[in-house]
């Protein structure tokens, strides 16, 4: 059997009007292993995940997935979990009721799955029983994460992870993901934080190294 | 150190700019579309509105006038609190309640112009009332009505001031509205209320509003001298309120202004996390959870089951209509959760659940709501002898389906398309999308076109015919079920 890296990324081109972002992109993430995407604001990390994501289409270039092209198909989905999208939440269920939904969506058992472990390493535990409209943004922030973290997948597509959270919260979260590796999960992210990639167990790469065909 | 900013010249400024940013005849065009949507309105509903203001023959009782007025009265105040009813634009809410200017003078024009339009509203629901109950209109007493709309709306905004005052009234509202209806439906159903006696004469009525008016003018007073004592909080709630409603009309997007009143509802609410239910699939559990969550909701559709018997005396087209549409309505509880997944799949891909899965799961809830209401409206009719022979309540199985459909049906049609092409006629354009948006779910209830033509004809509900429209809405509903959704795709948008 053939073993597919997590993600490939060939040649990968994306503008927006005449402004070209990401131009002859190549990325290689291999299964089981962790990349770091770093760079300043505005030179396309965020698009090259999106890109990544099937959920935005690049101009031109090759980028496959587990060995498929990645679509909005519910086996995709089932693979990847990603935060690359601005959150939106079901109104009328807790911060508890959400994970257990995602929980319970997977086929997982909720008693099993370790919820309030998981919100509570996050530091939720005390905001279990809140709807999350009414947390600050530090908090949706880990909620997020600790709902991708918890359902299984595969691949964890993650645009700045670390983003409004104190020191403590970003080592807490680093340590997850290094678990996340560890237990042969693959990661993809992008961060402005060296710190916390390095932490996280993924491997740094500029975007600068990505474009104009230098793959990885 | 105490500093005004006088009001009127920045408003005088701001009215003026933006004047200078409009097109030549821009205004004109906006009246005509008004003025046009007016007149339509009227040519089209012409027969309904004649039959509500001047019926032929007056029906309602002296017990069964007063509840009409209570139940309008009631609704008419429960729409005020839920507008503020003292407000600023979204705009002033931003630049003029924070700046140095006169509060009283920033939030009077909106006092003003409520009170204007509830005492026309009032005026009208009186004229209305007296019309079904008297066969002869009392100017006297339309005035009467009027002042009693301005006075609900200054309740409605010492209650913006006092909470405690605001849950109180609410409740009293609420409460009237429910006794109302009651007595309503009771009357319909055969209750004899007792006599009123003569209808009041003039000289009677004549010093009462006298005093009413009096009593108004010095309440009026009072308010707008207080009016500046209104938190700012609930000032930027209702200008949020005014600004959304403003957005809905604009954009024909009803979505946002129920978008806001749910978000509000459960921000008010302090849960407790609990267990979805094991044996049912995840999002039918999550449906059944908030369903349980909404009690007030789920009692207010409950008793809405008997309202259709206010219409035993209407056409039987319109009974027909309003149990189809109820039957949505009632299905429609729960739905917000489809309509967040359609307007933005991200939950959907966090769960991994295909468009079929996330359709047929989000059915379940729906179903049994509408199905129950149709059952037991149907039963309600039936019993009341309001309906031509024959077990009419079966019907309910039916409608229930249908409805269910109709409901998930508009849910998944997410925000209205405005990027379509209009339909231009002589008097202006059409716009396609809010249309198409407006129609979308309810174009399924096509499928309950047997029972509407049973029940517009006053045919008896023969068993073949019941079986029939079963067959139908059975089969409807698993097309709909099957053909909009598909196994491979996540998103809920038919396609």
């Amino acid at each position: 059997m053939v073993e597919h890296s997590a993600v490939e990324v060939e040649n990968l081109y994306v503008s927006y009007g005449s402004t070209p972002v990401l131009v002859n992109v190549g990325l290689t993430v291999p299964a089981g292993a962790g990349v770091c995407v770093t760079g300043d604001n505005g030179i396309g990390k965020s698009t090259l995940l999106r890109c990544v994501s099937s959920l935005q289409q690049p101009d031109s270039g090759a980028i496959r997935v587990f060995g498929a092209e990645p679509g909005d198909s519910p086996a995709f989905w089932a693979t990847v979990a990603t935060t690359v999208e601005p959150p939106t939440w079901y109104l009328g269920l807790t911060v508890r009721e959400h994970a257990e939904l995602v929980c319970r969506a997977h086929g997982q058992d909720p008693e099993d799955a370790g919820i309030d472990e998981a919100l509570e390493r996050l530091g939720l535990g005390a905001h279990a029983d809140a709807i999350p409209p009414s947390l600050s943004s530090g908090q949706k922030q880990r909620l997020t994460l600790a709902l991708v973290l918890l359902r299984p997948s595969s691949l964890l597509i993650l645009d700045e992870p670390e983003q409004r959270l104190d020191p403590d919260g970003r080592a807490m979260v680093a340590g997850m993901l290094a678990e996340y590796l560890s237990t042969g999960g693959s990661l993809l992210l992008a961060s402005h934080d060296d710190k916390f990639a390095v932490a996280s167990g993924a491997e740094i790469v500029t975007m600068e190294q990505l474009s104009g065909g230098e793959d990885r | 150190m105490s500093y005004l900013v006088e009001l009127r010249p920045v408003r005088r400024w701001i009215r003026r700019t933006r004047a200078s940013h409009r097109e030549r005849g821009e205004t004109l065009g906006t009246a005509y579309t008004v003025v046009f949507c007016i007149g339509v309105t009227i040519a089209i509903f012409n027969e309904p509105l004649a039959a509500v203001f001047t019926p032929l023959v007056p029906h309602l009782t002296g017990v069964g006038a007063l509840a009409a007025a209570v139940v309008c009265a009631a609704l008419l105040f429960l729409g005020l609190r839920r507008l503020g009813p003292v407000t600023v634009s979204r705009p002033a809410s931003y630049f003029l309640l924070t700046a140095p200017v006169s509060r009283r003078r920033l939030l009077a024009p909106s006092l003003h112009a409520v009170a204007a339009g509830a005492g026309l509203s009032a005026a009208a629901i009186t004229f209305a009332v007296l019309g079904h109950a008297l066969a002869a209109g009392s100017a006297v007493l339309v005035v009467t009505g009027a002042l009693v709309g301005v006075l609900l709306t200054l309740l409605a905004s010492a209650a913006q001031r006092r909470p405690h005052l605001a849950t109180a009234t609410d409740a009293v509202a609420r409460v009237a509205l429910a006794l109302g209806l009651a007595t309503l439906v009771a009357e319909v159903t055969g209750w004899t209320p007792p006599e009123f006696g003569a209808t009041p004469a003039t000289s009677v009525v004549l010093p009462l509003t006298g005093a009413l008016a009096v009593l108004v003018t010095a309440a009026y007073l009072a308010g707008v001298r207080d009016i500046a004592r209104t938190p700012n909080a609930e000032v930027l709630e209702s200008a949020k309120t005014a600004g959304t409603l403003a957005d809905t009309a604009y954009s024909m997007e009803p979505s946002f202004l129920s978008d806001m009143l749910e978000r509000r509802y459960w921000a008010r609410r302090r849960l407790r996390s609990t267990t979805l239910h094991r044996r049912l699939p995840p999002l039918t559990a999550q449906d059944l959870l908030l369903a349980r969550r909404r009690t007030p909701r789920l009692l207010w559709t409950a008793a809405s089951t008997a309202l259709p018997l206010l219409l035993t005396a209407a056409p039987p087209w319109l009974l027909a209509l309003t149990l189809v549409l109820g039957s949505s309505l009632a299905a429609r509880a729960t739905t917000a959760t489809v309509k967040t997944d359609a307007t933005n799949p991200v939950l959907l891909r966090l769960l991994g659940l295909d468009s079929r899965q996330a359709v047929r799961q989000r059915f379940w809830i729906p179903l049994a709501l509408a199905t129950t209401w149709s059952t037991v409206a149907l039963a309600l009719l039936q019993t009341s002898g309001a309906l031509p022979p024959g077990q009419w309540w079966l019907l309910g199985a039916a409608l229930g389906p249908i409805g269910a459909i109709s409901a998930l049906r508009a849910a998944r049609s997410g925000m209205a398309r405005n990027d379509l092409i209009p339909i231009d006629t002589p008097m202006g354009s059409l716009p396609t999308g809010p249309l198409l948006h407006a129609f979308s779910g309810i174009d399924m209830l096509i499928l309950a076109v047997p029972t509407v033509i049973q029940l517009s004809q006053g045919w008896p509900a023969a068993y073949d015919m019941i079986l029939f429209q079963l067959v139908l809405a059975v089969a409807g509903t698993q097309a709909y079920l099957t053909f909009t959704t598909d196994p491979t795709r996540l998103n809920l948008s038919p396609r």
